[in-house]
């Protein structure tokens, strides 16, 4: 059974995988929804691209149901594969193949798609598509792996870990065309564990944390609900203390000065806090502004105990 | 299906621009083939043997005699002659030469001459009893006495009490002494009957080649090195590259693809199939053209290589599904396919190798391989044929569905 236009894309229920002794995932319960960015969001180990994995038909649930498109992961995989695209954590593919060979070999193993020079200039690859494979840096090497999964037209695409081991350009860049896809009709499935790339890029997320869901929502509302406070400290510049305060109180639920002498204003959400930056910014003088507190770092802080860090690992 | 074909393109490229594995894919034929061309093509092998001759007269010369057996042994032309002083103590010799080659040593002992004449004399009188006895009723009494009064005499004044004993000496791991001690009894028979007086022996050997005439080592060789590169590719080299592809992530992402296990195999079947009568052809060009080798595959030998590249990259399948790693799948490789290429007679005769290995050898596929190529190419029959095709056909299929059931297309 195939889904309606406005059922969830990917729908799991009650989601278990367990190898041996040790469970993976336990109890996942989660709902992706059309056209929309989705983020599976923990520390390494929490059981993020076990669960992609299940439900691009690549590993076995042990108990649970997932379907994907409406299909049964664990029943209809072959319908599955065929309407979506995957780009697996360290994504790799044949090393002497150039990146035109490559993807019109991915285009090659479905029954419909693009032309895989189009989905060459779309992803700005067209200069590299004769260079081998193995010879692109590690964000074109991602890049193609995205030209890869892209050329079949997938209704979803899953994105496993797509920036580690980038450089800030190159997963900025990373960013845009994943954000671009949407434009095209395509939900995305990601996982990661820089906040900030869920800060950026998704629509919702779920947070994992040994093995099971900790949150699951839209990330502004999980940053509304367990972000906590959003201060805006400002160190203001000549006599315009009074003004600068006065300006914060419009907008903050608290404002004080603090022993250094920098003013803090206490906002409930971080739009709040930007528009008071706004104002600030608009009074006279060059002040020194920094905004801090809730963002996703601070949803984890508070819900998984522990910070992640950039090697992925829950500190 | 459709898939198979962009499939074993790509593979084929992939491996085409791996140039490490295409130098070493074609390289190590060409090192077997000069190898063994180098080492049997350059006519028939010779045994060295060293001959210290005793048999010495007043004038302290070797005596006719024993000179003339030493001649004889001479004109064999797989020995390599090789004399040592008279007197020599040949324990001494032999741990002063050290580890220089087999030591096989022919003694001649003193006093030679006298007792091959007193032998053959004794020889002699018994022949001249044995017709008389045989043909006694046409000779008249006294005609009988007098002729074994004159065979009788011939042998007084010998003081034989036995045969001239020439002795051997030999290594006791040395594997060629059986068949130089075999060379060495056909010469002293044919020294004996000429003691006789026989000049001509009653019965003698004439070899001919079975099958394709005038054929060099090489010629023999070359299906054997077939069978064996065959192998070698689907059950080494092949597992290898599967190991590599999985580890690397790239067998991951094809699985998350539409395409089907059987077509990737069948894919890969065919490719290294493909690369096997490639390089088949590489070693018959380079045999004909260094070495003037004249067996050239045939319809039914390419149809029985192609059969053994299918059986054996099945295997080679199957290897690389069971273990992680290229390292790990070379080993595994290489402690199926080695022991299998030395037992199954591929390199040397069958029977040069005890009877219950020789059972063995039967069981394995790489024998008959090689043996109907040998029977196709050299022999220039198809008789007996059928059984290779019907056992590499069946192993072929036996490999394909293994290789289907073990490759693991989740839960990587």
């Amino acid at each position: 059974m195939t889904a309606e236009a406005t059922d969830p894309v990917i729908a799991t229920s009650n989601l278990t995988k367990i190898y041996g002794k040790t469970t993976a995932v336990e109890d996942v319960s989660f709902e992706v929804h059309p056209n929309e960015i989705f983020a599976l969001v923990g520390p390494n180990g929490a059981g993020k691209t076990t669960t992609v994995e299940i439900l691009e038909c690549l590993r076995t649930p042990t108990s649970g149901v997932a379907r994907v498109l409406g299909y049964d992961v664990s029943k209809e995989s072959r319908a599955i594969k065929q309407r979506i695209g995957v780009v697996p954590q360290s994504f790799h593919t044949f090393d002497r193949l150039t990146v035109r060979e490559n993807v019109t070999l991915a285009r090659q193993m479905y029954e419909t798609g693009s032309d895989p020079d189009e989905v060459l200039t779309q992803l700005d690859l067209s200069e590299y598509a004769d260079t081998r494979f193995a010879n692109l840096s590690g964000g074109y090497q991602r890049r193609t792996g995205i030209a890869m999964a892209l050329v079949s037209d997938p209704d979803v695409l899953f994105l496993d870990e797509p920036t580690t081991g980038l450089d800030p350009a190159a997963r900025r860049s990373t960013w845009e065309e994943i954000e671009r896809l949407t434009e095209f009709g395509t939900t995305v499935v990601l996982t990661t564990h820089y906040m900030e790339e869920v800060e950026e890029l998704a629509d919702r997320a779920a947070l994992l944390v040994d093995g099971e869901i900790v949150a699951v929502d839209a990330v502004a509302n999980l940053v509304e609900t367990y972000g906590g406070d959003v201060k805006l400290v400002v160190s203001p510049a000549d006599d315009h203390c009074a003004e600068i305060e006065a300006s914060l109180r419009d907008v903050a639920t608290d404002v004080y000065q603090d022993d250094t002498g920098n003013l803090v204003g206490i906002f409930d959400d971080r739009y709040a806090a930007q528009e008071a930056f706004g104002q600030v910014l608009d009074i006279e003088g060059e002040h020194s502004i920094e905004l801090t507190g809730a963002g996703m770092e601070d949803v984890f802080l508070q819900l998984a105990g522990g910070t992640v860090g950039r090697s992925g690992d829950l500190q | 299906m459709t898939r198979i074909w962009p499939l074993l393109v790509a593979l084929s490229k992939d491996w085409l621009r791996n140039r490490e594995a295409v130098f070493f894919a074609f390289l190590f034929p060409v090192i077997l083939l000069l190898i063994f061309s180098a080492v049997f093509g350059a006519g028939p092998s010779q045994f060295t043997l060293y001959v210290q001759n005793n048999d010495l007269g007043s004038d302290g010369s070797a005596t006719n005699l024993s000179t003339s057996f030493v001649d004889a042994l001479e004109e064999v032309s797989a020995l390599q002659i090789h004399s040592i002083e008279s007197g020599r103590n040949i324990t001494e010799w032999s741990r002063q030469r050290g580890s220089a080659g087999a030591a096989r040593v022919v003694v001649i002992p003193d006093g030679f001459t006298d007792q091959v004449r007193a032998g053959s004399r004794q020889a002699r009188r018994s022949v001249i009893l044995d017709t008389l006895s045989r043909a006694g009723n046409q000779i008249n009494q006294t005609n009988q006495a007098r002729i074994r009064q004159r065979a009788n005499t011939t042998i007084n004044g010998t003081n034989a009490t036995g045969p001239a004993e020439i002795s051997f000496l030999s290594a006791s791991d040395d594997q060629a002494a059986p068949a130089i001690r075999g060379v060495l009894s056909s010469v002293l028979a044919r020294f004996n009957l000429n003691a006789m007086g026989v000049e001509t022996p009653p019965t003698t050997i004439v070899s001919e080649d079975l099958g394709r005439q005038n054929l060099d080592g090489v010629d023999y060789y070359l299906p054997a090195l077939i069978a064996a590169v065959v192998m070698i590719n689907g059950l080494i080299t092949l597992p290898a590259l599967l190991a590599e592809l999985k580890g690397d992530g790239t067998f991951k992402r094809l699985t998350a693809t539409p395409l089907r296990k059987r077509d990737w195999i069948l894919a890969n079947v065919l490719q290294q199939s493909v690369l096997a009568l490639l390089i088949t052809g590489m070693m018959v060009g380079v045999a004909h053209l260094a070495f003037g080798v004249t067996v050239i595959p045939g319809p039914l030998a390419s149809g029985l290589i192609l059969l053994g590249a299918i059986t054996f990259t099945g295997f080679g399948m199957v290897l690389g599904s069971l273990v992680d790693g290229s390292d790990a799948a070379t080993s595994l490789g290489m402690a199926i396919a080695l022991p299998m290429m030395f037992v199954s007679g591929v390199f040397w005769e069958l029977d040069m190798m005890p009877e219950y290995l020789q059972t063995v050898a039967t069981l394995t596929p790489i024998y008959h391989f090689h043996h109907g190529l040998r029977q196709l190419m050299v022999l220039d029959t198809t008789h007996g044929v059928i059984v290779p095709f019907a056992i590499l056909g069946i192993g072929a299929l036996i490999a394909l569905v293994l290789a289907v059931r073990v490759t693991q297309w989740r839960d990587l």
